[in-house]
């Protein structure tokens, strides 16, 4: 099977997970015990008020005309409009003007957890039972072990008071920020002015920066100890296979037998660790924006869906359905590249 | 054979400790061994599971990592040559460029995300200083010295695509690159069936006879020793508890565990309904010997191998036949013996081991063995035996069963 027909193979596989995942989503809304009219109206809404809005939205329509509705909207690509969080605007706004915040927070996390998480387990493989190793492995497992909703409160509430605590400010850490806020992103909208007004802008990348490290860290903080911990085992692993014993018999340095045939091979197991990371990121940043209060895509689906807002939370899903399948058809090609014993047939 | 100028022995052991360190006590994986090999000759080693075979060759090739140790006293000479003594950054060189080793299983030894061409670069272009398609059409040449067809495609290959007698060729190849001196080939054909193990142990004796090379060859199979081998020694327990030429010791065992290992291969007493076995395991030795090691598996051994450690007498017919046993010499009276391995023993181990050594197998005194030749016609049906137990496909003369692992 060549490339192509792979690729081709793969996404077509991929349209009834789509379905299934976005049929799911509707059920959920529509079947639950949700109102979007009663949120819209608010607490206050009577009776007739309540119809009249179930009538506008086609709520009253019979539920199988809605599901068709909904799913070919989606199929097409047009995603309809808020219902209740910004009425009238259309989800797809809404989404790009979150998206930026959420971007950046798991830009962060990705790094956190991959710059520490995988050199650290690949150090630690590498010089097993020292005590730099059971430092880290002590590390991973603490990581990974502290729930990212408990570590977000208590690192706002350790943040936010840290001069108390340890005599040092974390608002006044080289740049004056809060703790709990949304970073301001304007400047990486506008990244010529990082030239044309060198001393204002760095000083805005700095606090959207600092800003975004503890919520980053909490996100990442899980990732980091599974992709420390399994970096660990892959390497231990794979130093004491044979054919590495066969390259130190040829005589090969130990620079290039780490890099060249252990780092290579210890990547394989750590290939669907690192796309799991995706997974983590969206349903952590839910939890995560809101202790931290940042204006994020987590935040939105969140409010969305606790009130019925079926077109955005449909939209939302719908992209996040895309992004994990997507990225599983790209873990696969990762793997045909990384491991020449993947094939594509079967 | 051919010898180096100043007569010294291509590779010679001399009294190789290899200790590991655990928490509570020392394990001595290899204790005290001492052999020579020539050029153009195989030495084969055979014994047990766990009777310091493998650490025996990594030792010689410089692998053996923390917590292992080779003791001060141990001396490996290659051509002359101290090895014991080299940097890790000498010992690099001498790796894979001077002695080179193919190990036990084919399936794994080649790393699976490199093209096999790749992989056998890799050794040129370290010992060889090739580079680019010089390289690679001597990658070519030599896959196809080893004898895989259409080599010149199969270089882009990677190892899963290989079948498992392809992959030992391979790594034999791989060994091969850098023209060592020294092969070492631990169980190279235990994990292949027997058709394509025939095959290889073809491969090994031409390369040998091409190349004059040494050879080293660890089995436990005895019908592969009495094919490839010319000397043998026989381990147990970290310790050479006899050496002899191959039809010496197929024709004439002398220490009781060579002679357990020669009868529990099947086909040589037909007569018998039940293979008889040596009861028991190889011991772990983790202090320096005092008495017999083999003693609590021995069904010669009385209350003085309790207590005396065995020296190597001469037995047998050819002078280069040695044998530690409290059994012999065979001309003297026990109580003599005893004394006379007392007399060795006293010394401490290491200078005993160095006195045994001085003479253990004299270039002289082996080549006079030799001229000897055979004798009787004993000694030839022990080999044709030996040889008849390998090629029927009779697997069952690996003494260890299916546990392909030290």
């Amino acid at each position: 099977m060549s490339r192509f027909t792979y690729l081709f193979k793969r996404v077509a596989l991929s349209i009834p997970v789509i379905i299934f995942g976005t049929t799911v989503t509707f059920a959920i809304i529509r079947l639950g015990p949700l109102s979007p009219a009663a949120a819209i109206l608010g607490p206050q809404g009577d009776a007739r008020a309540i119809r009249q809005i179930e009538k506008r939205l086609g709520l009253n329509d019979p539920l199988w005309e809605q599901y068709f509705d909904f799913m070919s909207n989606l199929f097409l690509f047009d995603l309809g409009q808020s219902w209740v969080i910004n009425s009238g605007t259309p989800a797809i706004d809404l989404i790009i003007s979150y998206a930026p915040r959420t971007i950046w927070l798991g830009f962060w996390a990705v790094l956190i957890a991959l710059g520490i998480g995988i050199p650290l387990g690949f150090y630690a493989g590498l010089n097993p039972n020292t005590f730099s190793d059971y430092f880290a492995s002590f590390g991973g497992i603490v990581w990974r072990a502290m729930p990212n909703f408990w570590l977000a409160v208590i690192l706002v509430t350790v943040l936010s008071q840290s001069e108390q605590l340890f005599g040092f400010s974390w608002t006044s850490f080289i740049v004056e920020t809060n703790v709990v806020t949304s970073p301001n992103l304007a400047v990486l909208k506008n990244p010529t002015r990082l030239l044309t007004d060198p001393g204002q802008a760095w000083t805005n990348l700095a606090k959207a920066t600092k800003q975004i490290l503890p919520p980053a860290l909490v996100l990442g903080s899980a990732s980091m100890g599974t992709e420390m911990r399994i970096g660990r085992t892959a390497v231990l692993e794979t130093i004491n296979s044979k054919y590495v014993e066969t390259a130190k018999a040829k005589g090969v340095s130990p620079r290039v037998l780490v890099w060249k045939h252990i780092f290579r091979n210890a990547l394989i197991p750590l290939v669907p660790v690192i796309t799991a990371e995706a997974f983590i990121l969206i349903g952590g940043s839910v939890l995560v924006e809101t202790v931290f209060s940042i204006n994020g895509i987590g935040l939105l689906f969140f409010r969305a869906a606790e009130q019925g807002d079926l077109p955005l939370v449909g939209t939302l899903m719908y992209l996040f359905i895309l992004l994990i399948v997507g990225l599983n058809i790209v873990q696969d090609f990762a793997y045909t590249i990384i491991d020449p014993r993947v094939g594509y047939d079967g | 054979m051919s010898h180096t100028d100043d007569g010294e022995p291509l590779l010679a052991v001399d009294n190789l400790r290899t200790v590991f360190h655990s928490e509570r006590e020392e394990i001595r994986a290899v204790d005290g061994v001492s052999f020579d090999i020539e050029r153009g000759e195989t030495l084969g080693i055979v014994g047990e599971s766990g009777s310091g075979k493998s650490v025996t060759a990594r030792s010689i090739m410089g692998l053996v990592d923390s917590p292992g140790e080779i003791r001060e006293e141990s001396s490996i000479r290659l051509d002359g040559r101290e090895l014991t003594t080299l940097s890790e950054k000498q010992y690099r060189s001498v790796r894979g460029g001077d002695i080179a080793m193919v190990f036990q299983d084919p399936l794994s030894s080649l790393n699976p995300v490199y093209t096999v061409g790749n992989q056998i670069i890799e050794a040129l272009e370290l010992h060889r200083g090739m580079e680019g398609t010089e390289a690679k059409s001597e990658a070519i040449e030599l896959l196809r010295a080893v004898g895989i067809p259409d080599a010149a495609r199969r270089v882009d290959e990677f190892p899963h695509e290989f079948s498992g007698g392809m992959r030992q060729r391979a790594v034999i190849a791989m060994a091969l690159a850098c023209d060592p001196d020294l092969l070492i080939c631990d169980e190279p054909t235990t994990a292949l069936d027997v058709t394509i193990q025939a095959q290889i142990l073809d491969l090994l004796q031409e390369i040998q006879t091409e190349r004059d090379i040494g050879i080293m060859f660890i089995t436990h199979d005895m019908g592969v020793i009495a094919e490839v081998a010319d000397r043998v020694a026989v381990m147990y327990a970290g310790e050479v508890v006899e050496k002899a030429p191959v039809e010496e010791l197929f024709a004439n065992p002398h220490h009781p565990y060579t002679q357990g290992l020669l009868q529990s291969i099947p086909g040589r007493n037909p007569s018998t309904d039940r293979l008889p076995t040596i009861e028991g395991d190889v011991p772990t030795p983790h202090e320096s010997a005092s008495y017999c090691r083999f003693v609590s598996r021995c069904p010669k051994g009385f209350d003085e191998c309790e207590r005396v450690h065995p020296a190597h007498v001469e037995v047998g017919e050819s002078a280069d036949h040695t044998a530690a046993c409290l059994l012999y010499p065979e001309d003297m009276p026990t109580d003599d013996t005893v004394t006379h391995h007392e007399e060795n023993a006293d010394q401490t181990g290491a200078e005993a081991s160095e006195a045994l050594s001085a003479d253990d197998w004299p270039a002289e005194r082996r080549k006079a063995g030799e001229d000897t030749g055979p004798t009787g016609s004993e000694d030839s049906d022990a080999r044709a035996d030996g040889g008849h137990s390998h090629s029927a496909g009779d697997t069952g003369g690996q003494l260890e069963g299916g546990d392909t692992d030290e």
